[in-house]
């Protein structure tokens, strides 16, 4: 029989603003991002047991961009550090698997992405099947107007829906200092919006943004010994559907359901922050997850609001954990996705003491 | 369907060309734009860790050793002369896209006086000639030709189109166990 895994708790977490094109490089806005979660944690850097990073060279258009990337950190004399090609919610996902083997209590993930000097449209189908989708062109606009489209068909949302969550990201945002997209806006009024890729109307897009965040993970017995709020993972696991979207029912989302049911999301939940990258998805991660209406979503904004990719899954654990910690919540979901229309999931439940 | 698949199997392979192109445009960041502004004075600029003492250059506005910011209140003016710490020569294949035919060396530098230069272009010396200790000078574009379209953020530093490389100055070469051992 498996061992029970140990509780790891979020004991420090920051984030950069999100910029639509940052004027520093990558190390350089991490830098500060990475101080403060360590400054809050009160982890000196020399301590931390091991490092993990998410990011993508291809957004920057530099090789081995991830290595400059740990200017940041200090890692002279050399550290236990790891590197993943994926979002930092994943790097955190590695370091709360390292922090299991007990041998040492701490660990410092961050994720950190400038998408400002490609263009998405011509980076993002570089990481699709490279015979028949890279060539067409299908990129994650393209490729989410495709699932909003199959979900209207089937009556799962309406555009109406879709302008509503919108304008409540938008409205949230406005809380939130580190948001790119905020304001007040009136549905109807977007819904008068031409479309940019039907059936997407701009206020379903994410912006584009540059930007990181950072987090640092002890185990049960230094988290108590850090912080008297301690931001417990009680559950996470991450699940994948298959890679091809035409051999998907873009209207389900299984493994959100399957990586959801495997991190206890269940019972009552204050809040979840979802990486719905377009509007539909939040209604589908709802329905995949149980959520129901009195779960408050993307109380920040999410990523309608604020989109660093490679960030961005991350940032839902450092806003959940700013909820929990700062913010007087109980019980949250924190979610990131990788790839495209919502192919893999990564689910976590976080609770207070 | 079955059948099909199996009718397949004894088909020649079809193969099939796919050019990608991706471009990128970056702003320069604020040191590195300071550093391109020197370079058309032909100055040659870095910062001093206030910790460590390490020189970098081009600037990265922290140590990333000491993990300590620095700014322009760090920075300083570096001397154009030094001796080649390192090297490779390149032999260019010839894949698509590649302008390089001739074997070419890059080297390191250690400047006089604090400072290091990594992949520089060396003049004026026959490849196999290059050696570690060599003592070189930089060659600047001229007034009319000089500018700083090739500095990047990304780059190191400095493009050909600022100082064109390094020369030999004709000094005896500084023995190896004479040179610093670091690389930065």
């Amino acid at each position: 029989m498996a061992k029970k895994t140990e509780d790891i708790a979020i004991v420090g977490y920051a984030q950069s603003p999100s910029y639509r094109q940052a004027e520093l490089t990558e190390p350089q806005f991490l830098y500060p991002v990475i101080s403060e979660a360590l400054e809050r944690a009160g982890v000196p850097r020399r301590e931390i047991g091991f490092t993990c990073a998410g990011s993508c060279d291809y957004l920057s258009g530099q090789t081995f961009a991830f290595v400059m990337n740990l200017d940041a950190v200090g890692a002279w004399p050399p550290i236990s550090e790891s590197h993943v090609e994926m979002d930092g919610a994943w790097a955190l996902y590695e370091a709360w698997v390292r922090l299991q083997h007990g041998d040492i209590d701490t660990a410092l993930v961050f994720g950190s992405g400038k998408s400002s000097p490609g263009k998405p449209a011509e980076v993002f189908p570089l990481q699709m099947d490279p015979y028949t989708l890279t060539p067409l062109g299908a990129d994650p606009v393209s490729l989410a107007a495709l699932q909003a489209r199959a979900m209207l068909d089937a009556g799962k949302i309406t555009e109406d829906e879709m302008a509503e969550i919108a304008a409540r990201s938008r409205k949230s945002a406005v809380n939130n200092p580190y948001a790119q997209v905020k304001g007040d806006d009136d549905p109807a009024v977007l819904l008068k919006e031409p479309y940019v890729t039907a059936p997407l109307r701009k206020h379903d897009l994410p912006p584009i943004s540059d930007g990181a965040s950072a987090v640092v993970l002890a185990t049960t017995e230094k988290a108590k010994e850090l912080t008297d709020h301690p931001v417990w993972i009680r559950g996470i696991d991450h699940r994948i559907d298959i890679h091809q979207p035409g051999m998907r029912d873009l209207t389900e989302s299984p493994s959100t359901r399957l990586a959801g049911k495997n991190a206890g999301v269940k019972g009552k939940f204050d809040f979840a922050e979802l990486s719905a990258s377009f509007s539909h998805q939040e209604k589908l991660l709802c329905d995949e997850l149980g959520l129901g209406k009195d779960v408050e979503i993307n109380l920040s904004g999410g990523p309608l609001a604020a989109n660093p990719v490679m960030a961005v899954g991350l940032t839902r654990f450092v806003e959940a954990a700013r909820l929990i910690a700062e913010g007087g919540k109980k019980r949250g979901v924190a979610h990131a996705t990788s790839g495209q229309a919502l192919q893999q999931n990564l689910v976590a439940v976080l609770e207070a003491e | 369907m079955a059948e099909s698949q199996a009718a397949d199997l004894n088909a020649p392979v079809v193969g099939m060309d796919y050019h990608m192109h991706v471009q990128y445009h970056e702003v320069l960041c604020p040191v590195m734009r300071e550093f391109a502004d020197a370079l058309m004075d032909k100055r040659l600029i870095g910062h001093k860790c206030p910790q460590c003492g390490l020189i970098y250059s081009p600037p990265k506005g922290y140590c990333p050793i000491c993990v300590v910011p620095t700014d322009k209140s760090h920075e300083l003016e570096l001397q154009q002369r030094g001796t080649v710490t390192n090297y490779t020569i390149v032999t260019p294949v010839q894949y698509h896209g590649q302008e390089e035919t001739d074997r070419f060396a890059k080297a390191s530098l250690q400047l006089d006086g604090g400072g290091t230069l990594s992949l520089q272009d060396l003049l004026e010396i026959p490849v196999d000639d290059v050696r570690i200790g060599l003592r070189v000078e930089a060659v600047w574009a001229s007034d009319a030709e000089r500018n700083v379209d090739e500095v990047t953020n990304r780059s190191w530093g400095i493009g050909e189109s600022a100082i064109r490389g390094w020369q030999p100055t004709g000094e005896p070469d500084v023995p190896a166990d004479e040179l610093p051992t670091n690389v930065f």
